[in-house]
């Protein structure tokens, strides 16, 4: 369409302003980490860091870096020292999302590729298990894990992600094998290749990057998940989302030092999202939409 | 060689789904169908204090539901809050991707900039739009209360009016997003031909757009309702941290409702009783507008 100068800079101003403007709550964020905690206070709010200072940083990951001494942030030192918390989240984040995509690979070849009677209603089955909500999960799965000893425990936080995600990743994989050619896998068969060698040799290695989007999601998902880990741990592990709750206390909210671990627990998120920018949308609708 | 195992040999080694899918089927069956028939059964039961153990209690949990008034004013909660939050994730979404569907330079940049609302996770946006509404020191409520928007003695989060909203705020700032960068991939991707030939017949812009656009998007919207429907009728987490349900019930949410009756007043069965009733809605609810709206996997 043609566009006079002027509704074309007015446009690139509009769209500046909003997008800006959701970066804003994000940006109040960081500079929140940055400031000591009178410049938090301040009224009215003031949106600039005038001193900015490391203390929160330091304080949650126990380094010192001079503006408080060694001894005050090591573990025991401060109340806020979260570095094992993060370490927690990287362990399930990471293990769960492993377990994801091996289980869902494997699934969403055969759904892709092996025709079975009722294929339908299976997807249909996977889809539906998107729809439960969490809480109707994690009420039963509180009251089993209790007698199967797995509260509180890595395994037993990684199984609940890895199940949470399996939808979402079964669903994506099958659509990035299914843009795949079939005559391929054919042509592969009538040379004698087993499916399994097939799925190794030819059809992993053309859905690499396919499968990285889908661990990358998966990782996501697990790293900002809140309600199983606040139902199925006690005080032996906790994540990220969960444990900046603790930064509530009875003399009042610490909001430095939860901005601190906030903020550094996004920035992986932020590197990875950025790096799957291409198939994010296919992921975040299941794979149901191409880009 | 049992013929047992013969057969098992033969599924493995020929084309039979069955190995495939196994250790989905088993991750499925163990994590979602035996939870279900547990909190069906735990529906049944309730924690009896004197005996430290849970007892058979029959449909006694159900009666109570159904009697029980901050049940249905959470049902209410849930509904209006779905209702609200998707209209104008919907409206804002589309409008924010026809504006940025531009190949401009610095178009990218700002369609990168808006998925990073995405992985923020929702508890610590739930914190941040509590700093930012604070009473005192917050930047939202101070600017709201300079334009006379509301006054310092009513707080957005802490009056019972006001407080879903502020509630809702968080999750239209965290998800809004997601509808652009679903709209635009539809909007980039629809066919040139019907919009060259409402320009020869001379159509003014809102009649291409509720003509051609929004016909052609349908499916792209149908699927971006579905999955954000989903979401925002089971909401949790912006309601734990912000208000805890509070003041009073009025950001009451089903999930969050169930999720207090087991834990912070040890009711188990009827908290469970409670979390079925969400399931069997959105259920209900999910697969009717899959099956109305046709949309397809």
């Amino acid at each position: 369409m043609v566009q006079s100068n002027a509704t074309r800079t007015l446009r690139i101003l509009l769209a500046w302003a909003v997008v800006l403007l959701f970066v804003f709550p994000l940006y109040y964020w960081v500079t929140v980490a940055f400031k000591d905690a009178r410049e938090i206070f301040d009224t009215p709010p003031n949106v600039w860091i005038f001193s900015p200072t490391m203390k929160n940083f330091e304080e949650v990951f126990g380094i010192s870096f001079g503006f408080v001494t060694q001894r005050e942030v090591l573990p025991g030192g401060g109340n806020f020292y979260m570095a094992p918390r993060l370490w927690d989240s990287i362990v399930i984040a990471v293990l769960s999302t492993a377990l994801a995509v091996a289980i869902s690979t494997v699934a969403a070849y055969a759904l892709s590729r092996l025709p079975f009677r009722g294929r339908h209603h299976f997807v249909a089955w996977v889809l539906s298990t998107r729809m439960m909500p969490p809480v109707a999960v994690a009420i039963p799965m509180f009251f089993i894990y209790k007698d199967f000893g797995l509260l509180d425990t890595y395994t037993g936080v990684i199984l609940i992600h890895a199940l949470m995600n399996l939808p979402l990743a079964v669903l994506l994989l099958k659509s990035f094998f299914d843009d795949i050619p079939q005559e391929i896998d054919e042509s592969a068969v009538i040379d004698g290749a087993s499916r399994w060698l097939i799925f190794r040799r030819v059809i992993l290695p053309m859905a690499k990057g396919g499968i990285a989007a889908t661990a990358v999601l998966c990782f996501i998902f697990s790293w900002t998940e809140f309600l199983f880990v606040l139902t199925l741990t006690q005080t032996g592990l906790k994540t990220v989302p969960v444990v900046s709750s603790s930064f509530v206390t009875s003399t009042g909210t610490a909001w430095g030092n939860m901005a601190a671990l906030g903020a550094a627990a996004m920035v992986p998120a932020f590197i990875f999202i950025l790096l799957v920018q291409r198939q994010l949308v296919r992921g975040l609708t299941l794979g149901s939409l191409k880009q | 060689m049992t013929a047992a195992a013969i057969r098992l040999r033969r599924m493995v080694s020929s084309d039979h789904p069955l190995p495939w899918l196994a250790p989905l089927i088993a991750m499925l069956v163990v994590f979602t169908v035996y939870p279900l028939i547990y909190n069906i059964w735990l529906s049944f039961h309730e924690y009896a204090p004197f005996k430290r153990s849970l007892v058979y209690v029959g449909w006694e949990n159900w009666a109570q539901l159904m009697a029980d008034e901050r049940f249905w004013a959470s049902l209410s909660v849930t509904f209006t809050y779905f209702f609200v939050v998707l209209t104008v994730e919907l409206v804002l979404g589309m409008l924010l991707a026809l504006l940025l569907d531009s190949d401009e330079p610095g178009f990218g940049l700002l369609r990168a900039l808006l998925t990073l609302t995405l992985v923020v996770p929702p508890a610590i946006t739930g914190m941040m739009f509590l700093l930012i509404q604070d009473p005192e020191f917050g930047v939202l409520s101070y600017l709201l209360e300079r334009i006379g928007v509301i006054d310092s003695t009513t707080p957005i989060l802490a009056t019972g009016s006001t407080a879903l909203f502020g509630v809702m705020l968080a999750d239209i700032w965290q998800w809004t997003p997601f509808m652009v960068l679903i709209f635009l991939a539809g909007l980039r991707s629809l066919p040139p031909e019907p919009y060259e030939a409402a320009m020869l017949d001379g159509a003014s812009g809102l009649q291409v757009f509720r003509r051609i656009t929004l016909p052609l998007m349908s499916k792209v919207i149908a699927v971006a309702v579905l999955i954000r429907g989903i979401d925002l009728f089971r909401v949790f987490d912006y309601v734990f941290v912000m208000t805890s349900g509070g003041p009073g019930t009025a950001t009451y949410t089903v999930s969050l409702y169930a999720w207090q009756q087991t834990f912070s007043f040890i009711k188990w069965g009827y908290g469970a009783t409670i979390s079925l009733v969400t399931l069997a809605l959105i259920l209900l609810i999910a697969n009717l507008f899959i099956w109305r709206a046709k949309v397809r996997w």
